[in-house]
């Protein structure tokens, strides 16, 4: 019997619903903290694929390459100085136009890099019939009709044409944006089969409880009264969860963002979190929480509505 | 002899035609007519099975009639909502037979349960239950958890946390089944002094000498109705 002797330091129960002996919270805890893992992984994916969509879309709305074609001539060294030649007078041109900040052609040094995935190291490419590139970089929203500018490029250099990245970007954004539905699908399905556990525990809990709950009914307690006692603690379990998710997440993700790393071709390691994605994804256990205590407090107010 | 007929009071409970039955099963009640006014005092008796529990389960709003009309404190129960229904049960108070008290609160936390439910502040909380369980004698036992009360310790928590709200209505089952004989005339006083000041108690109870100590009519259910009976004078009529 606890000791007392000044009834003012009576600390009430919160909970007079009995809820924090119930076996199913260990479930609901270990369901919580897979579903916030889960989720956590998922959503740094969505959030790193969506930062390498925008990185890809102002790498289409700020930048150009124009390719040279190599001249072929029996001569190499005529051949290499005639396709400079053409290199050149397109280099002027664009240098002319508006809204073109800066036209670079590319060294051999950065060539050789560029085809080193392919040809790996130790060729030189000075023995390779291989176009030059020029690098064009755009004013910010620069208007330019790139139709027109292809043909005026033509005329210029027969050998020259333009490359806006539409083609093969395109196709990466395609497949990027399907990878994030999809991405979308898995945590929609997470947050389902959360929700439903959820509700599966809180009923398990509200018939386990029927005759306290009957008690406090006839007391005079309204539903909502009940509901927040399920609610709190629904949501403390989920916190408590959700940072067991977390712990695990963390990790992860910067192991998948490590392994990422070593994949050449530069399109994955732009598939960055920024501080605003991480303190989405570190936010999700007071999320899941949130999202627990309403989903437990609408359960246990519709299941209430069916009795007297 | 205390005859209270409370005919010039208003009702607190009224039932017109009630019949209460179980899924498919018959009516344990049939065509229940009762008026209970208010400053009314009734034991309600009946053999074992004769309908008592479920009469009082639809006095306290735990049941609704299967046909027929309730009405508590002029509220039609088939069509109150839940919340209103919540607010009616604040004025009624109930000791069960079974006691119902949460086992894993103190005897303090139950008894303080309805006040607590009422959104009363807790300091006036915490003076009126310490009063409450001093004077049901269970000072000493004030912060044992439930559990480890005796059936008679039980049965006074379970009277004080029915009364601690001054319920305008206070219905118990068989209240003083598990006291000795020192403590159940006191509660019983206690039943008799809320009614003196306007609760009106409805009593169900086997005891014949509790009914004869205190001269109050009786609402007997027999054959799935109700009689009452004025001990005094003899008098019977089919309802009240």
């Amino acid at each position: 019997m606890k000791k007392i002797s000044n009834i003012h330091d009576i600390k009430f129960s919160k909970d007079e619903i009995p809820l924090k002996s119930d076996s199913s919270n260990l479930f609901l805890e270990v369901m919580i903290s897979i579903s916030v893992f889960l989720f956590s992984v998922t959503l740094a994916g969505v959030l790193a694929i969506n930062s390498m969509l925008s990185n890809w879309s102002d790498s289409i709305l700020g930048a150009l390459t124009v390719q040279i074609m190599p001249v072929n001539n029996v001569n190499k060294e005529k051949s290499i100085e005639e396709t400079l030649i053409h290199q050149n007078k397109a280099l002027e041109f664009l240098k002319t136009v508006d809204g073109i900040e800066k036209a670079t052609p590319l060294d051999d040094k950065q060539l050789q890099r560029l085809l080193r995935p392919w040809l790996g190291d130790g060729i030189d490419i000075k023995d390779l019939p291989i176009p030059r590139l020029i690098d064009v970089k755009l004013v910010p929203h620069a208007q330019i009709d790139f139709m027109a500018l292809a043909e005026k490029l033509a005329e210029i250099s027969p050998l020259a044409s333009l490359d806006s990245h539409k083609l093969w970007l395109s196709k990466l954004i395609q497949f990027a944006d399907g990878l994030k539905n999809l991405a979308l699908v898995a945590l929609f399905l997470v947050l389902s089969i959360s929700a439903g556990g959820i509700i599966y525990a809180t009923k398990s809990s509200l018939g386990l409880h029927k005759q306290v709950i009957s008690i406090l009914h006839i007391m005079g307690a309204k539903d909502a009264y009940i509901a927040k006692q399920f609610a709190r603690r629904t949501g403390y379990i989920s916190f408590l969860g959700g940072l067991v998710g977390i712990a695990f997440a963390v990790p992860t993700i910067f192991a998948i963002a490590k392994l990422s790393e070593k994949i050449e071709g530069g399109i994955i390691t732009e598939a960055s979190l920024s501080w605003l994605s991480w303190s989405s994804i570190l936010s999700l256990p007071l999320f899941s929480a949130i999202v627990a205590m309403m989903t437990a407090y609408v359960t246990v107010k519709k299941t209430l509505e069916k009795m007297m | 002899m205390q005859k209270n007929t409370g005919n010039k009071l208003a009702s607190i409970i009224e039932m017109q035609n009630v019949g209460i039955r179980y899924g498919h099963g018959p009516e344990i009640l049939s065509d229940i007519k009762l008026s209970l006014k208010k400053g009314s005092f009734h034991f309600l008796t009946g053999k074992s099975g004769a309908g008592k529990t479920s009469l009082l389960s639809m006095m306290y709003l735990s049941q609704k009639p299967s046909r027929g009309t309730v009405k508590v404190f002029d509220h039609n129960v088939n069509f109150a909502n839940r919340d209103s229904l919540a607010m009616l049960r604040r004025k009624i108070g109930v000791v069960f037979q079974d006691f119902r008290l949460i086992e894993h609160l103190t005897a303090f936390e139950n008894a303080a349960l309805p006040l607590r439910i009422m959104g009363m502040e807790e300091k006036e909380v915490k003076q009126r239950v310490k009063e409450m369980l001093e004077w049901v004698e269970l000072d000493k036992n004030m912060f044992a958890q439930v559990s480890t009360l005796s059936g008679g310790e039980k049965q006074r928590v379970a009277i004080a946390r029915a009364v601690i709200s001054r319920p305008e209505l206070l219905l118990a089952d068989e209240p003083t089944g598990n006291v000795d004989n020192y403590i159940a005339p006191k509660l019983m006083n206690l039943f008799v002094e809320l009614n003196k000041l306007g609760t009106t108690v409805v009593i169900a109870t086997h005891s014949e000498k509790i009914i004869s100590d205190f001269s109050y009519p009786r609402l007997n259910l027999e054959n799935k109705n109700l009689r009452i009976y004025y001990p005094n004078d003899k008098i019977e009529m089919d309802t009240i």
